[in-house]
């Protein structure tokens, strides 16, 4: 039987020996409630620009990869330099399930969760082998081998990828398909997000926050170091998998020229940099500055091509705590409790 | 209460702990100096389990504890602090004590906010209320020993390794330091193994003393025995103590 308490600020919810607790006040989710349906509103105004909608959705993607890999880089100490390797393996997965045996979305879904976990957990003794530079070594050189993978094998379809991949959602209207589909993204960037915020509010953030600090004293604390690492890795790598499954659904096609290569794994990171230097909320931000960045510097051609980096390396320099820094200086007030938390 | 049988340390060819046998009651407080290097710093990396023996059997409370990792150790009751304070630098020196109150044992019921409250206790108790919401990382060197005694304790150890707290202070936080484990001892009841070298501390708050020389146990007894020792005179102190 579930009791429900009310407790100064917070509603307790007492499940046999298990306990929630709910902040209640306003000022605890408003700011990220308006953020939100601010998100929300984009698709409906935008329904009439196919490009507009798919730049939006673009923008969810990235955030779903980035706001897992903040919590990842925190979670396990280390700098995940292959995230896309995982955003390859939901992508092919659901692709090769969806054109060879006629899977849609929700069929592929679980199967993509699967293989998620067992990669995550094939992957995950890395996290306690390889430390520091040698870790980010490693996970570099994974998805370009994915790659090499890709065009070896003919499954894979090398360089144009797989195609035909079944859509999100078949009503016979593009325009809706799209709205709806974009709100998918949506949906699933909110879920992410919400599942990463309540992580960094409760234990698990703190032992994140105590392995990013110092592993070695985190362990003599009393803290399982290598079984929390592992949770972290296996449970991030699922949701990086997750946004590869959304991504092969959503456009039809998956590539590993688009995903494994190494300028998609710089957006992604400078998307988490550039965001709020390992901030959550920092990665929505930090995703839909590059997209827009990268369609509004189109207009120069081939110039984009120097422009773009050369204005994500001036505001790596400039922006010390992100996009989202700027708001957080302006804005910030104590919320309790709250885990400060310095990316290196 | 904690027993060391034969516990030897080898690193390839060095030799850092050879065959060190001692032991420790319930409620003591027990002195382990020694020169640079003679392994006392080593011989706490073992017990904490940070280290495997390569050889000998390290007992606590009739379990033995050799080669147990480190956090299994902390959940059996030991717990330590550093030679060079290693608080996390980018949390507050709340959430710092928090993460002992979590990790120290398993509380699977227990919230943030909680374990806050619980940090909050141990805090006030060595001083650093005040300072709670204080980023580690600015924390002066007295204050980041006290935030190491209070995470120790608030993993609710029976038995606390205690490396050099005293390094670096001036004489008053000397003073406060001295007073501040003698408080723990008696509200916490531990047991305490306390690596020092200002031997003036020893001889105050020490109620058994254990030299180490090149790894090996040179000799152990009482404070003021011990200090006379010809042996510990010529490997340890140079001139007598009065």
């Amino acid at each position: 039987m579930v009791k429900i308490e009310h407790k100064r600020a917070l509603l307790v919810f007492r499940f046999g020996d298990k306990k929630f607790e709910w902040p209640i006040e306003t000022r605890y989710w408003r700011n990220p409630i308006l953020g939100v349906a601010f998100l929300a509103l984009l698709p409906v105004i935008f329904s009439s620009h196919p490009d507009i909608l798919s730049l939006i959705a673009t923008a969810n993607i990235y955030a779903c990869i980035a706001i897992p890999l903040a919590w990842q880089m925190t979670g396990i100490g280390r700098l995940n330099f292959g995230p896309q390797a995982f955003v390859g393996i939901g992508g092919f997965t659901a692709g090769l399930l969806s054109i060879h045996l006629g899977w849609g979305p929700w069929a592929t879904f679980p199967i993509v969760i699967i293989t998620g976990i067992l990669f995550g957990l094939i992957l995950s003794p890395l996290t306690n082998i390889a430390k520091g530079l040698y870790f980010s070594l490693v996970t570099l050189i994974l998805p370009l081998i994915f790659l090499e993978i890709t065009y070896y094998f003919g499954i894979f379809k090398g360089e144009t990828g797989l195609f035909g991949i079944a859509p999100m959602i078949s009503i016979g209207n593009i325009v809706a398909e799209l709205i709806i589909a974009n709100y998918f993204s949506l949906i699933m960037m909110v879920l992410f997000l919400f599942v990463v915020v309540k992580v960094f509010d409760s234990r698990i953030g703190l032992y994140s926050a105590a392995i990013n600090d110092d592993e070695e004293v985190a362990n003599n604390l009393g803290l399982n170091i290598k079984k929390w690492k592992i949770i972290c890795f296996v449970v991030t790598s699922v949701m990086i998998t997750l946004a590869g499954w959304f991504s092969a659904h959503y456009f039809g096609t998956f590539a590993g020229v688009t995903y494994l290569q190494l300028p998609f794994m710089l957006k992604i990171l400078m998307i988490v940099m550039i965001g709020g230097r390992g901030d959550v909320y920092g990665a929505i931000y930090g995703a839909y500055f590059i997209v827009i960045l990268e369609k509004v510097l189109t207009i120069f051609g081939t110039a984009n091509y120097l422009l773009f980096p050369l204005i994500l390396l001036i505001l790596l320099f400039t922006l010390r705590e992100g996009i989202y820094g700027i708001y957080r200086k302006h804005k910030y007030r104590e919320y309790y409790p709250t885990i400060r938390v310095r990316k290196r | 209460m904690l027993k060391l049988d034969g516990v030897t340390k080898k690193f390839e060819g060095l030799v850092a702990v050879n065959n060190v046998n001692f032991q420790i009651e319930e409620g003591e407080i027990v002195g382990l100096i020694g020169p640079n290097g003679a392994g006392k710093t080593t011989l706490m990396n073992l017990i904490s389990g940070t280290l495997k023996p390569t050889e000998g059997r390290i007992e606590f409370n009739g379990q033995d504890i050799s080669g147990v990792a480190p956090y299994d150790v902390c959940h059996r009751g030991i717990s330590r602090t550093y030679q060079i304070p290693r608080p996390f630098p980018d949390m507050t020196a709340l959430m710092n004590v928090a993460v002992g109150v979590f990790c120290g044992k398993n509380r699977p019921n227990m919230s943030l906010s909680d374990a806050m409250l619980d940090a909050s206790h141990f805090l006030e108790f060595v001083g650093l209320f005040g300072k709670r919401n204080m980023l580690a990382r600015d924390l002066s060197l007295f204050d980041l020993r006290a935030l190491e005694l209070a995470r120790a304790l608030a993993t609710t150890p029976k038995f606390i390794l205690i490396d050099e707290v005293m390094a670096g202070l001036n004489q008053s936080e000397v003073t406060i330091a001295i007073r501040l484990i003698r408080k723990i001892v008696e509200e916490f009841h531990v047991t305490i193994m306390w690596i020092e070298h200002i031997m003036k501390i020893i001889m105050e708050a020490t109620q058994r003393v254990v030299v180490l020389q090149y790894g090996e146990v040179l000799t152990s007894g009482l404070p003021e025995v011990v200090v006379n020792d010809p042996r510990v005179i010529e490997a340890y102190l140079g001139e007598k103590i009065a």
